[in-house]
């Protein structure tokens, strides 16, 4: 319990307070504007973090992620757009009940959902740090250099499995990013790799470089090319808070969707969209009145808001204990995490468990100030949505220069940046995902540190799992693989590829 | 609540075209704000969660996988210069060595596999068998959606898709014009220029929009560089101009 009051102090402290305020905020209106979304205000927000405390770029970070979700439902139920990717079932339902006049019910049900997805995984995780958190001390022993790697090689192999029918691109991506960590000049011996004689890449590419090039640049330029939505305006008529009461009345759905979420989040590659299709899926198959789904069913929109939201603490779960990122925003986390010589691991539950209290606590706070956020202002959070796209996109490249300029006052680094963003625009056009980038280049990085460090231990292959921890690992690699492999060949084939 | 009508011409004031009467007209403003917002909202449109999983190559999808593929070669052939194989220390014979780490054979030096991995071109290694086979693959996959394109008639010609890539490449100058500017104008005046002539360039040019534009500039600069102190440009030449208390203060706040 020590640990939790000095994982509280240190959240009360002003300036954290006030960073969860903003990213709750921001998050929250960067959600509720489609065509921006949480990744790319992290990647903006990243090189600020420089200048931060460690808690305090955390936390305004955990701010963005943790309430976009939240955001994102607005547009989704009032413009049939998803304010974030993950939101795209809402319009399911959410929107139906808006045709219904019934946009205020829709929205107050989003909220009250998320609210309790969110709760119940934060609450999870807590419980299990409290719970466990003595036995977890032990935990590092049990994780070496070569355990870290193979857990990072999992956490590849998950996310090339769950890009289904992709994941010959999604491996090719992967590449990509784990390649443009390699460029550099590699620590032990002075060797250039890939750098050509060109003094600049002899550090390396910036990770921050990458990201803000790779997903806000990018976007800026798929906005600028694009044309302005014109959505109708909904009406929000009556209160917000009767959500709260109706959530009652679908216990089980509620509950079910929030385990999806919190199961789903922990695996990393999985996430958001994996939790709702199943909850979805769930509650119509358990529902009374399933042909309602689609149209307006309050199970619905319950499901899909109360799965998205129980992800962003779960997915803290193999970040802290692995130091592994399962998706782009934990990946973008893991930078912050690296600036400020936080070692993510096993490790982490010995020497900072105020730290893992004070991530989760934050993120309740997050969530009780998100609701009282939109219960006050949605009326005027729903102006959001209706600004332009091409205006957002000019703005997005002006503060994506403060931000690539400002990491190493270098302008070289913002022409890289563009050229990763001009990369990424295409990759958007084309849909191929970007995700893969950005984690080829976070779990690379992470697996070639540790292969290097390990590397006075391993005399032979065997030597590479022949630990409990990694041994088991490898068993569920060869698993993953097989099944990938399994489902590639009995996916029938079809006429058009 | 503004009528749809309203709403119209609040969203597309900032392309300067105002409101065109389309299907709901100036007749809209008579109804109600719901009747108004069904007349517009679309009956079936639907996001489908299939759609949002759903990946179909697009055309220029073939132009930019063999593009990734060059480039993947491109690296395969710079892995024999430009990553320490050079200088890279295998045991002899490694074939043998091989085999033995495989249980097939018996290697009787004392080479340990930990000295080969943290050699500096295994990284690269390892990257490239992933990256050449999957880049082989995807040009395979790229190849037989043109060809079912061709076959049934559809639109498979990539001309517009690199026309609307080339057409980026404008903001990509408007950036790059920016980063050049910062220097010369200082960091307020530049971000001032373009958060205002960007949008004037994109059609958002009524005085409501070019007023909205400037403030948000400022707000912008107010934030990162005078509240936050994010780093800019220290030589700023029109900086340099001013008065030295004048120059400090610039130099300090924007």
């Amino acid at each position: 319990m020590a640990a939790f009051y000095e994982g509280l102090n240190a959240l009360l402290q002003p300036s954290v307070m006030v960073a969860i305020l903003i990213g709750s905020v921001g998050g929250l209106a960067i959600g509720a504007v489609p065509g921006i979304g949480p990744a790319i205000a992290i990647a903006i927000l990243l090189p600020a973090t420089v200048f931060l405390d460690d808690l305090v770029s955390l936390v305004l970070l955990l701010g963005v992620y943790g309430s976009s979700m939240y955001g994102g439902a607005i547009p989704a139920i009032l413009i049939n757009t998803p304010g974030t990717p993950v939101n795209a079932l809402t319009t399911y339902d959410g929107y139906g009940m808006t045709r219904q006049g019934q946009a205020a019910r829709a929205l107050s049900l989003a909220y009250s959902a998320s609210f309790f997805g969110g709760c119940f995984s934060i609450l999870i995780g807590l419980g299990a740090l409290m719970l466990f958190g003595p036995y977890l001390r032990d935990l590092g022993a049990l994780f070496g250099q070569r355990d870290i790697f193979m857990a990072a090689a999992l956490g590849a192999v998950l996310l090339i499995a769950a890009h289904r029918k992709t994941m010959g691109l999604a491996a090719l991506l992967f590449a990509v990013g784990f390649l443009i960590s390699l460029v550099g000049r590699q620590g032990l011996r002075g060797i250039d790799r890939y750098t050509f004689g060109i003094d600049y890449l002899a550090a390396g590419f910036n990770m921050i470089v990458v990201i803000v090039g790779i997903f806000a640049i990018s976007q800026a330029l798929f906005l600028l090319t694009g044309k302005d939505a014109d959505p109708p305006e909904a009406r929000i008529k009556g209160g917000l808070l009767r959500g709260f009461g109706e959530l009652r009345k679908h216990p089980l759905v509620a509950t079910i969707s929030a385990c999806y979420g919190t199961v789903m989040g922990i695996i990393p590659g999985v996430g958001e969209f994996v939790a709702q299709f199943f909850s979805y899926s769930t509650a119509r198959a358990t529902s009374r009145d399933p042909g309602k789904f689609g149209h307006g069913a309050p199970d619905g929109l319950i499901a899909s808001e109360a799965s998205n939201n129980a992800v962003p603490a779960a997915a803290m779960i193999p970040l802290l204990a692995l130091g592994v990122p399962g998706e782009a925003l934990t990946a973008m986390m893991m930078v912050v995490f690296f600036d400020a010589g936080i070692k993510p691991g096993p490790d982490i539950f010995e020497n900072n468990p105020d730290f893992l209290f004070s991530l989760f606590i934050a993120l309740l706070i997050i969530n009780v100030l998100v609701v009282l956020t939109l219960l006050l202002s949605t009326r005027f959070i729903a102006r959001i949505i209706y600004v332009p796209n091409r205006l957002l996109g000019a703005f997005i490249l002006i503060l994506a220069f403060v931000g690539v300029f400002s990491i190493r006052n270098s302008f070289a680094d913002c022409m890289f940046a563009a050229g990763f963003g001009y990369l990424g625009f295409i990759l958007r056009r084309l849909d191929w995902p970007l995700v893969p980038i950005v984690l080829g280049l976070v779990l690379g990085s992470i697996m070639v540190d540790k292969l290097t460090a390990g590397s006075g231990q391993i005399r032979n292959a065997v030597d590479l799992i022949n630990r409990p921890v990694s041994g088991t690992l490898f068993v569920v690699i060869c698993l993953v693989i097989l099944w990938m492999i399994w489902t590639t060949l009995r996916t029938k084939r079809t006429l058009q590829p | 609540m503004r009528s749809a009508a309203t709403t119209r011409t609040f969203a597309s004031a900032g392309q300067g075209q105002g409101f065109a009467s389309g299907s709901g007209g100036t007749s809209t403003t008579s109804r109600t704000a719901q009747e108004a917002f069904d007349a517009r909202a679309p009956q079936t449109a639907q996001v489908a969660i299939l759609d949002v999983h759903a990946f179909r190559r697009r055309q220029g999808d073939l132009l930019f996988s063999l593009l990734i593929a060059g480039i993947a070669a491109f690296f395969a052939w710079a892995f024999f210069g430009y990553t320490g194989w050079d200088d890279r220390r295998l045991p002899e014979p490694i074939g043998l060595y091989v085999l033995d780490q495989i249980g097939l054979a018996e290697f009787e030096g004392r080479a340990r596999l930990g000295r080969i991995l943290k050699q500096g071109w295994v990284a690269p290694a390892i990257c490239l068998v992933i990256l050449l086979p999957a880049a082989l693959l995807n040009i395979i996959e790229a190849w037989r959606t043109y060809r079912w394109r061709v076959r049934f008639k559809q639109p498979s010609s990539a001309y517009h898709e690199v026309i609307l890539w080339l057409r980026a490449l404008e903001f990509v100058g408007w950036f790059i014009a920016y980063t050049a500017l910062v220097p010369i104008l200082g960091y307020l005046l530049s971000t001032l220029l373009l958060g205002t002539l960007l949008p004037l360039r994109l059609g958002y040019r009524s005085w409501r929009w070019l007023g909205i534009c400037l403030l948000t500039s400022m707000a912008i600069v107010l934030l990162f560089r005078s509240g936050l102190q994010i780093r800019t440009p220290v030589n700023i030449w029109l900086y340099d101009q001013l008065p030295q208390d004048a120059r400090n203060f610039m130099l300090r706040w924007f």
